[in-house]
């Protein structure tokens, strides 16, 4: 009962905390209750828990102290009366005065009744200047100060970013370069800036930005209703073809979906004509519906469902892949390659099981504040989980191992004429036959890869997991 | 000129010769040598040095052996430049080890050199080049090499890192991009734009396009532009310009530059393609667009003020893409493709800069290089330097150390108050970024 309030406390808070605050405060003033580990165990629960207002609110029978910035960050805060040694903090001072022997009477600490106190920021611009949104602790108030207004005097050595405050930079310090980013292609990155750049020309992001698009606007709109109505449909289904056809478009967000889809579709149809486009336009419109309702509830983070795009662009890829191969005759020079060769031409690739990984999503926090920044890393974290290498990923890596030995062998013949006979004539040649020898190769190898030990369904994903989890419905309960 | 003695078919070339291999090729070209008619005076003595180092033939053989033949066609003695092309051919193979590769691009310039047919190899270059581009081949080198290898990375860091702190605080911006990076200098930038300031502003990005192979993927290119800013929520608006005969033809509406803009030029890799009797004129005109800060980024080589000296120009030459190659060995995976791709890239260039003359040639591929100091010279007539800041210079720094050993950052001497960063590979400058205000 008492795990069951809890969590329900946690989760007030929580939407609450959107409202009026960043994530990384509510962190802060919450760190026993988000704790969920002590929550979930159960074997402590604590008894009396301090209750802490937001922060910002304080109790409003609190003391507001106002202390210059100078105080504010004096070091030695806390003198003895006795030698007038100074401490940073309270518990050291105590500790010392133990050592002077002092009488009982005198141990005892001057009778403070521990009158609530809360501080004011000096800076005046500052939001929290006003002792309505005073701070209720002094290394709170402390922190805040640096980190806003204060000089940034510590810095990362491995990526040169810099802080204010020490415990910042040394917590930052811990994790930096040990983050992988990984972009909806499969592709990680241990670094952020190569991460970017790739993400900008990542295949992964036409999709998604489409999608993006279209749920960032259903989200404002009528977020509550059109959970509902996918929330009816059937959810089990670990067959990817027949999900598409379930659905409908949302008739009031066509117009949004339509351009960004025309758009993205481009990649795929290359130079195709406007007529195909539209057509391809209906009917994706329901196909890019499966990235909702596959991953739930969580509508308010509209990255979360943007993973999901290697279903719909599979059966697309199904569907018009006689469509892509004769209109796309740049990059292709036989239109007699097969289907998933195409689509490994055309684009790069596209995680199939990141439809199946939803469910480690688990601690989303829908939040409407996040930076740019976060929103971005949290695209790339929720790209495959899966340890399985995806089926198009490994794919990818034997056709480039064969491309380049192709390439190698067919220098040999050529490599004593080329210098002093005809230079133009020749190097077409190469690339012309690199190319034929291209698309052999990829199939030799994607026969090879399908008949690997893992098991794989359809797809050529591992294990099927199911869609949606329990947990993200959190939010919206 | 004896025809036939090139062209005689040989055998596929061994991916990696032995010493005993390139002893021997030397030793029968001595001999052959020593039958010819007699030589000037000039060529004796290359002989005899020939011979002595004949023991130790092996390693930088290639180096030695194109400056033997430039100087030979610089002499116009064709004896000799038969003899070297012979041992040359014999010797070199786009798939083997660094000097083989050197030697075959070098020969392949050398030839169109002794023959004439600069303008028309480079032509057939060109279009072969053209062909075989697509927006995916394109995107993948460029995105590989810049894994890999700081060499374009580093201009890019030290460029945004300039024109982010030029335009601090405007709400409007305008960068116009003279450049043939397909853009990737770009996402790092918006997404710092997002995240850094408080209130994003609205970025426009013109880019001028002067590579022909670049052309054909812009379109493209500018879609995912368009994609990526709006998944980071930057306002963005994106225009390419091409198709231009010569830069110093850009106007400030041809560009699209309003009053109320901030605008910054960013030029990285453009100006060595602009003629050098024209460089002036392009300098001048980008000071005409008053923007605010102007980013340079070039390489560091001295191909225009040897250039009617071929032997010095040559040899600088040599000596620049020889550290290219070696650069690009060390960092990519030996059996790479895309190294090879972009080795042959060079190939034109080599063949622009010592087998074209400068009179009738096609827009923008000058590619005479040079070193920073000189593009100093020129800039100093209309701007001001504007160092890096600390901040800039912690950026560059972090990212030379997130590649391979053999990378660093130089400052310049600062007793010619030169400007500009340098890139260096193994001690050696390479690659020069520079910023610059009216």
């Amino acid at each position: 009962m008492e795990i069951q309030s809890c969590i329900y406390q946690l989760d007030l808070l929580r939407r609450e905390s959107l409202i009026t605050m960043p994530e990384k405060m509510a962190e802060e003033a919450y760190p026993n209750l988000i704790d969920e580990n002590t929550i979930r165990s159960g074997s402590n629960p604590p008894a009396v828990k301090k209750k802490r207002n937001l922060p910002g609110t304080p109790d409003p029978e609190a003391e507001v102290i106002a202390l210059s910035p100078k105080t504010l960050m004096a070091t030695n805060r806390f003198l003895c009366e006795i030698c007038g040694k100074g401490f940073q903090r309270d518990q050291n001072l105590q500790l010392h005065r133990r050592g002077h022997n002092l009488p009982w009477k005198l141990k005892q600490r001057t009778s403070k009744e521990p009158r609530k106190r809360v501080y004011v920021c000096p800076e005046k611009a500052c939001v929290h200047h006003h002792p309505s949104r005073a701070l209720g602790d002094l290394t709170g108030i402390k922190k805040h100060f640096c980190r806003k207004h204060g000089e940034k005097k510590w810095k990362c050595g491995k990526c040169s970013k810099r802080y204010a405050v020490q415990s910042d930079w040394k917590a930052h310090s811990k994790t930096c370069g040990t983050r992988e980013y990984r972009c909806d292609c499969g592709t990680v990155f241990s670094r952020r800036d190569s991460f970017v750049t790739h993400r900008a020309f990542c295949d992964a992001l036409a999709e998604e930005t489409a999608r993006m698009k279209a749920v960032s606007n259903m989200n404002t709109a009528v977020a509550g209703n059109i959970n509902y109505h996918f929330m009816g449909t059937p959810l089990g289904h670990s067959n990817p073809q027949n999900v598409p056809s379930i659905f409908k478009p949302i008739s009031s967000n066509e117009d949004t979906i339509i351009n960004p889809t025309t758009r993205g579709l481009s990649l795929w149809i290359g130079h195709g004509s406007q007529g195909q486009e539209t057509m391809i336009n209906n009917n994706l419109q329901g196909i890019h519906q499966l990235g909702p309702l596959c991953s739930g509830a969580t509508f308010a983070d509209p990255l979360v469902s943007c993973s999901n795009i290697s279903p719909s662009d599979y059966h697309q890829n199904w569907v018009f892949g006689n469509k892509l191969s004769s209109s796309n005759s740049e990059e292709l020079t036989s239109t007699s390659l097969p289907l998933i060769d195409v689509k490994e031409a055309g684009t790069q690739l596209l995680s199939i099981p990141s439809l199946y990984e939803t469910q480690h999503q688990s601690n989303q926090t829908p939040s409407a504040n996040m930076s740019a920044t976060a929103l971005l890393q949290k695209a790339a974290q929720i790209g495959s989980t899966s340890t399985d290498p995806s089926f198009l990923g490994s794919f990818r890596l034997k056709c480039n191992d064969s491309r380049v030995q192709d390439g190698n062998k067919l220098g040999g013949p050529y490599g004593s004429n080329s210098i002093l006979s005809n230079l133009g004539k020749d190097a077409e040649k190469t690339a012309g036959d690199l190319f034929q020898i291209h698309p052999a190769k990829r199939r030799h190898a994607e026969i090879e890869d399908g008949s690997g030990g893992e098991t794989r369904d359809f797809l050529g994903v591992g294990t099927v997991q199911p869609i949606c989890h329990p947990s993200s419905f959190n939010g919206w309960i | 000129m004896d025809i036939t003695l090139l062209t005689t078919p040989k055998e596929a070339p061994l991916f990696s010769y032995s010493n005993q291999k390139v002893s021997n090729v030397l030793q029968a070209a001595i001999d052959m040598q020593s039958n010819n008619q007699p030589q000037n005076s000039h060529t004796s003595t290359s002989r005899s040095s020939d011979s002595s180092e004949l023991p130790s033939a092996s390693g930088k053989w290639a180096s030695r052996l194109l400056k033997e033949c430039a100087r030979a066609i610089s002499d116009k003695d064709s004896g000799k430049i038969h003899h070297l092309l012979w041992m040359l051919n014999e010797l070199a193979s786009p798939y083997g080890d660094c000097d083989q590769k050197l030697a075959s691009y070098f020969l392949q310039a050398l030839f169109c050199k002794a023959m004439g047919s600069g303008q028309r190899c480079f032509k057939t270059l060109n279009a072969v080049a053209e062909k075989s581009h697509s927006f995916d081949s394109a995107r993948k080198l460029i995105l590989k090499f810049q894994e890999v290898s700081p060499w374009m990375t580093f201009g890019h860091v030290a460029s945004n890192g300039a024109i982010l702190e030029a335009l601090e605080g405007d709400t409007k911006l305008h960068i116009i991009d003279i450049s043939n990076t397909l853009c990737t200098q770009w996402p790092t930038l918006l997404e710092a734009l997002a995240t850094r300031n408080d209130e994003t502003p609205h970025l426009k990005l013109t880019v001028v396009v002067t590579a022909s192979t670049v052309r054909s993927v812009m379109k493209e290119i500018g879609q995912r532009m368009e994609k990526f800013a709006r998944l980071m929520g930057v306002p963005f608006e994106f225009n390419v310009i091409s198709g231009l005969n010569h830069l110093g033809e850009l106007t400030k509406e041809g560009l699209g530059v309003q009053e109320d803009e901030a605008i910054a030029v960013n030029c990285i890799g453009a100006l060595r393609r602009v003629e050098v009797e024209e460089r002036g004129a392009v300098i001048r005109m980008f000071q005409s667009l008053k923007p605010r800060v102007v980013t340079i980024v070039e390489e560091e080589a001295d191909l225009s003020s040897s250039r009617d000296d071929f032997v010095k120009c040559f040899e600088e030459c040599l000596r620049f893409y020889t550290l290219y190659f070696e650069m690009l060995e060390e960092s990519f995976v030996p059996t790479s493709n895309d190294r090879l791709m972009l080795e042959r890239e060079c190939s034109r260039s080599i063949v622009r800069v010592l087998a074209c003359d400068d009179e009738n040639s096609p827009e923008g591929e000058c590619e005479k290089r040079e070193r920073g100091s000189q593009w100093s010279e020129r800039l100093k007539e209309a701007f001001s330097p504007v160092g890096f800041s600390d901040d800039c210079v912690d950026d560059v720094k972090a990212l030379l150390k997130r590649y391979r050993a053999g990378w660093a950052l130089a400052l310049p001497q600062g007793d010619h108050h030169e400007s500009g960063i340098y890139l260096t590979w193994k001690e050696e400058p390479v690659v020069w970024a520079s910023a610059w205000k009216p």
